[in-house]
């Protein structure tokens, strides 16, 4: 590994890491810091706003359940003060319990907990690069929700009347294991292309403003006007 | 109203219908004229009479004081000659041989009563029968003349002709002749107007009491109502009789003579109704001429009524059968209905009878038989015949109704089935998606978490790394539990997409690659069939060949292909084959791996689980000893293939 390289490009990269166990925030902590990232460490809700009121980092990984609150308003307020911030949510299963909903308020990515630290560092950096991580079962999530089915099945809510065809088809891929690559050549689109293209379908699945959020719901037939 | 639309609508459409209608029209009215021309020409046809030896036409008539010959038929101007009738004087010879014949006189008409005198002994007096009392009726009437009257030779007749209106009086050609020769002349006559009429007043009769129990089943259809009230006031006509003397009784008997414009006028009514028309408040007047008759039958005298039974009541029912006419012409065309039909051909028979009638009673035809409420039979024939018509197409209506109702609740009944079923599989699989987020969320809370913490806390303290992998395959086993649960609508694909995340994470920290090939392009076969436990076992199954490649092969490389093969049967069969380029092992018969009993338990394991799926595993392996070294990549390590069912087994395959 050209560790070197890795550490200079990583310097600047700041992380706040926000996760209440404290045996798995010391693993998480110390692949990303063997990585070269500088990670400010947060255990609860308060803790992690207080770091963030530091300044911007570039990347904010938080888990969701904290003794004091949930990390879908940490993400959501996050999302809102530091636009430019890459979020990631940390899950135990990749769930879409968990992942879904953090992606409405703002996610573009998860991380598994248990992952294996070398892992966990090219999930961040591919992050930064601008690549979300998606899972199969996220993907079938999603594909799932954009098929008109009369009862929504169980979880978050989601709003995929944005997604073109293109994309997903892309989600059909991924849920069928297909690589990016498989996907790029049965599509006829370049194999860089895919990684931006999940990034875009995770930005169109994120509910931005109250009126907005009424308008979705609404679509989603949640509300009856 | 339609006059108007047809106008305002001058396409070609229109002028198509209105040339059809026309042709129609034509076709209806030449055929009524026929019948018509036939009815007129039946009734010249005049009855068959006795032998015209024995008929009398020469009389002595004394009239009004004046005595005169005459010659039968004869029609006298009185109109009232009850005290004074007049009186005709005749002689006829009976043979000498013809004593031990009986003889008789015979009248065939008469109006309105007949006193039969031979030798001065009064031998009839027609107004003692009821039926022969009534001008309307043809009755005939004949006498036997007792032998003791009757003399050889030369005997006088005379006959006294009461006329009591509203008629002017008649006196038909007489015969007297021996009983055997005039009788059958007499019994035909009888049958034709007194029995037939009485078979048709039966025949009302049925109709009333068939017409009256519609009504009470049908109430909202006042056609029936009516009609069953106009066949109700013609029984009570043709049966009651007509008084002679002026008593209470047969003040409120006289009534009874208003009953032909009442029935004409609700018959009317039934026509009208039957074409569609309404009832208006202002129809009452159709009962006016039956009323005002009934009222002067109450408080004025029999002559009054008599009089105004002339003047009022026949043209009632000449005018009603007008309308009627025209009201049944104009609903047999629009409505091209049988019922129509049938009763516009009784109102035109009954219409020209009512002319000839009407006809004789100016004396401008030579004869009196009167054939209107004759013809009226016709009319209830008609009625009878419609209604059971109507009643057979409402039947063959709602037998068809109810075919066409079985058939669809039959197929309403199929697709609620389906439906239900459908419901049932949606409700089924909601179900299962709902526990598995609430077990998804009990886990991430807890077991997973706890689990998680046990990874790292084992990466911390080095010497535990068993305890790491071991928390690490539990939640691996923990992702694949859920994951089975989720509804994956049949295609394998969308389980093996996870699991390939799940090898790749496994493979990755062994440096062992994961080359993955769908090698058709929809990958495997979609098994609407498919059950969460078929996934768990052929995802473990090949959870258990990768892991054999990571612990016991030293392999590099691990591929998995996914393939759909048209079988020998036509069937389409998926097949996945996952092979690594590791050491191999030798393969005992059971099946089972020589010598490492571990990697022999998990080779039982993989053989039991396809059972279960019904589905074929073929294991191969070589161990690096035996290579020969012609292809290296097909002679070395372990192949595992797993063929799919083609349709995957309800139960568990390995309990049955």
């Amino acid at each position: 590994m050209n560790s070197l390289s890795e550490r200079s490009k990583a310097e600047a990269i700041t992380v706040v890491l926000v996760e209440d166990d404290a045996p798995t925030l010391w693993r998480l902590q110390d692949a990303l810091a063997k990585a070269g990232y500088q990670v400010r460490a947060a255990g609860t809700l308060a803790e992690a706003r207080a770091c963030l009121a530091q300044g911007a980092p570039k990347v904010l990984l938080t888990d969701l359940q904290l003794p004091d609150g949930h990390g879908v308003d940490l993400i959501r307020e996050t999302r809102r003060r530091y636009p430019d911030t890459e979020i990631m949510v940390i899950s135990i299963l990749g769930d879409e319990e968990s992942v879904i909903s953090a992606i409405t308020v703002g996610a573009t990515g998860y991380l598994l907990k248990d992952a294996f630290p070398t892992d966990i560092a090219a999930t961040v950096r591919d992050l930064v690069a601008g690549h979300s991580p998606i899972s199969a079962s996220i993907a079938r999530f999603i594909v799932r929700r954009t098929q008109n089915t009369p009862e929504p099945p169980p979880g978050p809510a989601l709003n995929t009347t944005k997604l073109t065809p293109r994309e997903i088809d892309i989600l059909w891929g991924i849920a069928k294991g297909f690589s990016y690559a498989e996907i790029a050549s049965h599509l006829g689109l370049s194999r860089q292309t895919v990684p931006g293209h999940i990034k875009n379908i995770y930005r169109k699945l994120e509910v931005h403003t109250r009126g907005e959020a009424v308008f979705e719901a609404v679509q989603q037939g949640l509300i009856k006007l | 109203m339609n006059d108007h639309g047809d106008d305002a609508q001058p396409d070609l459409s229109g002028s198509e219908r209105r040339r059809l209608q026309t042709s129609r029209l034509i076709q209806y009215l030449l055929l009524q004229a026929v019948i018509a021309a036939a009815c007129v020409l039946a009734l010249l046809q005049s009855l068959p009479g006795p032998p015209a030896q024995y008929q009398l036409t020469a009389f002595n008539l004394t009239e009004s004081g004046i005595k005169r010959a005459v010659t039968l038929p004869y029609f006298s101007s009185l109109r009232n000659a009850m005290h004074d009738p007049p009186r005709f004087s005749g002689h006829f010879v009976r043979p000498a041989g013809d004593a031990a014949q009986a003889w008789s006189v015979f009248l065939p008409r008469f109006t309105n009563g007949v006193e039969v005198t031979i030798n001065d002994v009064v031998i009839l007096d027609s107004r003692r029968d009821p039926a022969a009392n009534r001008p309307d009726r043809n009755t005939p009437a004949i006498a036997v003349i007792p032998a003791s009257v009757l003399r050889d030779g030369d005997n006088t007749i005379a006959i006294r002709l009461f006329i009591w209106g509203p008629i002017s009086g008649f006196l038909d050609r007489i015969w007297v002749g021996p009983d055997e020769a005039l009788r059958p002349t007499y019994n035909l006559r009888t049958l034709v107007f007194v029995t037939l009429p009485v078979v048709f007043s039966s025949w009302q009769a049925i109709l009333a009491v068939i017409l009256g129990i519609m009504w009470m089943m049908r109430r909202h259809e006042p056609a029936y109502r009516v009609l069953a009230g106009a066949m109700a006031v013609g029984v009570g006509q043709a049966f009651l009789q007509t008084p002679m003397g002026e008593t209470p009784f047969s003040r409120l008997n006289v009534i009874l003579i208003s009953s032909a414009p009442i029935e004409s006028a609700l018959v009317l009514i039934f026509a009208l109704l039957l074409s569609g028309w309404k009832w208006q408040r202002y129809a009452w007047i159709i009962f006016t001429p039956g009323i005002a008759l009934a009222l002067a039958g109450l408080f004025g005298n029999q002559a009054l009524v008599r009089a105004l039974f002339l003047i009022v009541a026949v043209p009632m029912v000449g005018v009603s059968l007008l309308i009627m006419a025209v009201v049944t012409a104009r609903s047999t065309l629009q409505r091209q209905n049988v019922a129509s039909f049938l009763l516009g051909c009784a109102v035109t028979i009954m219409l020209t009878c009512w002319i000839v009638d009407l006809l004789s009673v100016f004396q401008v035809l030579p004869n009196r038989i009167f054939v209107s409420r004759l013809s009226y039979s016709v009319m209830l024939v008609a009625i009878g015949a419609g209604l059971t018509w109507r009643f057979a197409r409402a039947l063959n209506q709602v037998d068809g109704f109810a075919g066409r109702l079985v058939t669809q609740v039959r197929e309403a009944e199929e697709k609620l089935k389906v439906s239900f079923a459908r419901e049932e599989e949606r409700a089924r699989a909601a179900a299962l998606a709902r526990e598995r987020t609430r077990l998804m969320r009990d886990l991430h809370d807890g077991l997973g978490g706890q689990l998680v913490s046990i990874v790292a806390l084992s990466e911390r303290g080095n010497g535990s790394a068993g305890i790491g992998d071991a928390a690490r395959a539990a939640l691996k086993d923990l992702r694949l539990v859920i994951d089975s649960m989720d509804d994956i609508g049949g295609d394998l694909m969308l389980a093996l997409g996870s699991w390939r995340e799940r090898a790749m994470a496994q493979l990755r920290p062994h440096d062992i690659a994961l080359d993955w090939r769908a090698v058709t392009p929809q990958g495997l076969p979609v098994h609407p069939e498919l059950r969460p436990w078929h996934v768990i076992q052929i995802v473990r199954l090949l959870d258990e060949a990768v892991t054999n490649a990571v612990k016991h092969a030293g392999a590099r490389r691990v591929t998995v292909r996914i393939e759909t093969l048209a079988g020998a049967d036509g069937l389409e069969r998926g097949c996945i084959t996952v092979e690594d380029d590791g050491n191999g092992f030798e393969i005992a018969p059971d099946g089972g791996a020589a010598g490492a009993t571990k990697a022999g338990r998990g080779l039982r394991n993989m053989r039991s689980r396809a059972a279960r799926c019904g589905a074929e595993l073929e294991l191969s392996s070589c161990a690096q000893g035996t290579d020969r070294g012609t292809d290296r990549a097909t002679a070395r390590g372990t192949h595992v293939r797993l063929t799919l069912p083609h349709r995957f087994p309800d139960s568990d395959g390995a309990i049955g």
